[in-house]
């Protein structure tokens, strides 16, 4: 027993000191308690550790479409143009300024000279064209391809898409052989023979800021650029059923197809061109005012031909990696961190602030907290703060918000009954308190339009329908629903096939007490209960793709680039991001029009034109524009709540002394 | 015994092939893909991704192709993380999973068997009721929890410890994850160690050793414990095995690269090669765990032979 006692004492004494060990490690200083949340102790030196979601799926620019990526990208490779760290609009970045043609379909960009990839090799225009077509390929297989889709034979390029041309004379049947008089062609000046030279640019915007004292310069004339302005060429699926179906179809086209061969449209046919080593022209087949801002994105940025044909898709390995970005690549521990330093040979290097930056992996909410707590990262991502901590950490001067380019909404399934009524559509929307919904979700706005509130400066945002229960109830009585008052107060429905709705959503905590809001909105003015039913993510996400859901599901979407255009052109195409089955050509033309329209005034009205349009035939329930909402160390500086949380990082410093320091969201005026 | 090894792993091959036929089915059936996500893809650009892939073919193709690569250990490479092998993310995240999860069992080994052994020695003492209260608590509290409550104490409020991540081996980022993790263990091993002690100390050959006059310190540490640990060492089998596979919960709270992490998270992706990988190199490790064990068993009780 005496034996047993001591081997505890021992044990005990062993805790002991191991608790002093413990003890010992601690060091942190907490500093200014209540002011900020958590330690303020700057790093000793200019390293910024940022919580950055999920790991990221691939440094390949082109291939990932996540937010998590895009950051990474916008450290370590470079485009025409970057997004501006307070508006997102676009700044010169291997671009040193851009013109544009009368009507936005044909865009020139002037690269600086100088501009050199990590291992010392200049960048020229051929390198965007390379990339561009690289991105751009079946084989690759991007998921971001859409988004370049304005450009010439772009689209077809990348559906594997083939041309028509006639064995004897070499000739390729071009669209207007085959259009029927009912729909004249509305062809994009770039796609119309050119006239006297420059011509095409009188009126063309120029960038970056409009200098009227530089005359834009359309490039010099090449066999291609006049491939480009002949009349555009026809293209049909390569898939041979398809495209005999088609042409079985149409007598038109069968007549103009007659004794065709079919060839594939290549990479080579695409609009993108290096005029010269420093100037690449993009051809549009459609008028894009918002592509300049565009060609920020990861899809256009710069990767590098050489080290990519050497090492395949081993190519984005540390230690083969070449990058033209205001960082490189130092360390990449996947699931933990990637780290990043600051590249010497990068053309602006003496601006950028920073030595490195630790992009941390951490998907849960309540992790990234803790670690901006302790002081182990400076900022964390967007939406990182739970809806419940907000009370505490709202009032924190390193609490950052601000407007969203985001929006929540509800599709609606128009191909099945009873929502193909406009009228059941309109009676649930107009049976929806948006206000007081935005008000328990206390940091989001209401919303009654489709593009977020308060983004685009300048644009007439029209307004749907409000909070209008009585008219609402009405609507549903018109289209055959009566609602009846009951005794008991409330109202009852009892003719609404309520079996034939769902609310659908993918289960997490806040989209269920958006559904059950919903829920109970309806059941108190419309008197119908609307069942709830939840999914896993991904299922979900098929489900209302294929229209595979009866009545609502939750919608979200967040922009690609700083235009309205971003969000009205989902109800362009049909399937996949449409979610409800309402397709409107009048409402397409609208749209055309409006982005044929140079003035930037008169084509945003035109787009408010094309979303009233929308908004009245109500395929969708506007609910919110979210928030942006963040924490961030008040010793970092240039990094501000802007609207799609992607940041320039060469904007970015650390301030060590405290009198410098942001108490509070950095003004995002310019 | 010879005998008896060999036809345990023979048995073995078709378990793995079976329960990899089934993940594989599973997902299958399950909707949506390792493309999808929140803004769904146009039909031509899904199209040119499914071929890419190889997902255009018959399924027969498909599975006979990933049963081919899986014979030959080699599961192919990822589909969420572009051109990252299955083989090398799990020989990246197994050292962390292993570190951990060899860490907090050693911890729960010594602090369980200990306290164990002491309740045992005085049953019904007020040790016994306050190692047993505890060791109560330990399997009643999940690890979620536990977790949260240490990071609170240790980091966020007295800033001793840093809340997660993984910062290489040996790191104090260690401490906490393997506290957590070896909360449950240490709990069970300690009930397990009282009760398995408890049947020893009373039986014949406790009292021959007694009555040889040996000392009580070489009665428990050279009979008495070698019997009472039977039930410990079936336990320890199935549990490491586990512990080093990863652990779901822990690796997230704490953010750590290991197996765990990734195969939640590649559940979530749908990237098929990847659950398949880890899943096939998770029962592989628990049926050899569970080899090993009955291996031991017939060397720690002289009963025992095959």
């Amino acid at each position: 027993m005496t034996l047993l006692d001591s081997y505890v004492r021992q044990v005990l004494a062993a805790l002991l000191i191991a608790g002093s060990a413990l003890g010992g490690i601690a060091c942190r200083v907490v500093a200014t308690p209540g002011v900020f949340y958590g330690s303020t102790t700057p790093p000793q030196r200019n390293i910024l550790r940022y919580v950055n979601g999920d790991e990221p799926e691939s440094l390949d620019p082109p291939v990932s479409s996540g937010q998590p990526e895009a950051r990474i990208y916008m450290a370590l490779f470079q485009g025409l143009v970057d997004y501006d760290p307070k508006s997102l609009n676009p700044i010169p970045a291997l671009a040193e300024r851009w013109d544009v043609n009368n009507d936005s379909s044909e865009f020139v960009f002037h690269l600086r000279h100088g501009a050199r990839w990590s291992n010392g090799d200049p960048i020229t225009a051929q390198d965007f064209v390379y990339s561009i077509r690289r991105a751009l390929a079946p084989q690759f297989a991007s998921k971001n391809a859409y988004l370049a889709y304005a450009i010439t034979y772009a689209e077809a390029f990348n559906e594997k898409a083939v041309f028509a041309v006639d064995p004897a004379t070499g000739q390729f049947v071009s669209e207007q052989d085959v259009a029927s008089p009912a729909q004249p062609a509305g062809i994009a000046l770039s796609q119309k023979p050119l006239g006297p030279a420059g011509s095409e640019y009188d009126a063309g915007a120029v960038g970056p800021h409009g200098d009227p004292d530089v005359k834009p310069q359309a490039g010099a004339e090449t066999a291609f650029h006049q491939f480009m302005h002949s009349p555009p060429r026809l293209t049909l699926p390569s898939d041979e059923a398809k495209r005999n179906k088609l042409i079985a179809s149409d007598p038109a086209l069968k007549t103009a197809l007659q004794g065709k061969q079919f060839v594939e449209v290549e990479d080579k046919d695409i609009g993108v061109e290096a005029v010269d080593d420093y100037t690449v022209r993009f051809s549009l087949s459609e008028p894009a005012p918002y592509f300049s801002g565009l060609v920020a994105h990861q899809l256009f940025r710069l990767t590098p031909r050489k080290i990519i044909e050497q090492f395949g898709d081993q190519w984005t390995a540390p230690e083969h990696i070449v990058t033209c970005g205001p960082f490189k690549l130092k360390a990449w521990l996947p699931y933990n961190e990637l780290v990043v330093e600051r590249d010497p040979v990068y053309w602006d290097a003496a601006n950028v602030h920073l030595d490195e930056i630790h992009f941390f992996v951490s998907t849960d909410a309540p992790t990234s907290m803790n670690l901006y707590k302790v002081g182990e990262a400076d900022v964390v991502l967007n939406h990182t703060v739970p809806n419940a901590w907000l009370d505490t950490i709202r009032s924190k001067k390193d609490y950052m918000d601000g407007a969203e380019a985001a929006i929540v909404y509800i599709t609606m399934n128009v191909t099945k009954p009873p929502l193909n009524d406009v009228r059941v559509r309109r009676a649930f929307n107009m049976a929806i308190d948006k206000i007081n919904y935005a008000k328990s979700r206390r940091i989001t706005k209401p919303l009654s339009a489709f593009t977020p509130a308060g983004i685009f400066v300048g644009y007439p945002q029209p307004k749907g329908e409000d909070f209008n229960p009585e008219q609402a109830r009405k609507l549903l009585g018109e289209a055959g629903f009566p609602v009846a008052a009951k005794s008991g107060g409330g109202f009852e429905c009892k003719s609404f096939p309520v079996g034939q709705v769902e609310f659908t959503f993918n289960s997490n905590s806040s989209n269920k007490a958006m559904a059950e809001f919903m829920q109970a909105q309806w059941k108190q003015n419309l008197g119908v209960t609307v069942p709830l039913r939840s999914m896993e993510f991904k299922t979900f996400m098929n489900a209302r793709a294929k229209l595979d859901y009866k009545g609502f599901a939750i919608g979200i979407w967040g922009a690609d680039y700083m235009d309205p255009f971003t969000f009205l052109g989902l109800f362009t195409t049909t399937g996949g991001v449409n979610g409800t089955g309402w397709y409107d050509v009048k409402y397409v033309a609208l749209l055309e029009e409006a982005n044929r329209t140079l003035d930037h005034n008169q084509r945003y009205e035109l787009l408010a034109k094309a979303e009233k349009y929308l908004l009245d035939a109500q395929p969708l329930i506007p609910v919110e524009t979210t928030a942006v909402n963040f924490l961030k160390k008040p010793y970092v500086k240039g990094m501000y709540p802007n609207a799609a949380s992607l940041y320039a990082w060469k904007f970015v410093s650390i301030e060590r002394d405290s009198s410098k320091w942001d108490y509070g969201v950095p003004s995002l005026a310019e | 015994m010879l005998r008896f090894i060999i036809r345990r792993l023979l048995i073995t091959v078709p378990t793995i092939l079976v329960v990899l036929t089934i993940t594989w089915a599973l997902v299958r059936l399950a909707p949506g893909n390792f493309y999808s996500n929140e803004k769904a893809v146009p039909a031509a650009i899904e199209k040119n991704i499914r071929e890419k892939y190889g997902l255009d073919k018959p399924w027969y193709q498909q599975y006979w192709k990933t049963m081919r690569g899986i014979v030959r250990l080699d599961f192919g490479t990822s589909l969420k993380y572009e051109g990252e092998s299955v083989n090398a993310i799990i020989a990246r995240s197994l050292p962390v999973s292993a570190t951990v999860g060899i860490l907090a069992y050693l911890l729960a080994l010594v602090v369980g068997i200990f306290a164990g052994s002491i309740a045992a020695l005085h049953p019904n003492s007020k040790r016994d009721y306050a190692s047993m209260t505890l060791a109560m608590l330990g399997i009643s509290i999940p690890n979620f929890v536990l977790g949260p409550i240490l990071v609170f104490v240790f980091a966020l409020t007295l800033y001793w410890l840093p809340p997660s991540r993984w910062n290489g081996f040996f790191s104090r980022n260690l401490i906490l994850p393997v506290l957590t993790l070896s909360g449950l263990y240490m709990a069970y091993i300690a009930r397990l160690t009282r009760a398995g002690m408890l049947e020893v100390l009373r039986s014949d050959y406790i009292r021959t050793a007694r009555a040889k006059g040996l000392s009580e310190w070489q009665v428990v540490t050279r009979h008495a414990l070698r019997g009472g640990l039977l039930p410990v060492v079936s336990y320890t089998g199935p549990a490491l095995a586990f512990l080093v596979t990863g652990t779901v919960v822990v690796e997230r709270i704490f953010v750590l690269p290991g197996l765990g992490n990734y195969f939640i998270q590649a559940s979530l992706n749908r990237d098929e090669p990847l659950i398949i990988g880890i899943v096939a190199f998770i029962a592989i490790t628990l049926l050899l765990a569970n080899l090993v064990v009955d291996i031991a068993y017939a060397y720690l009780d002289p009963r025992i032979r095959y």
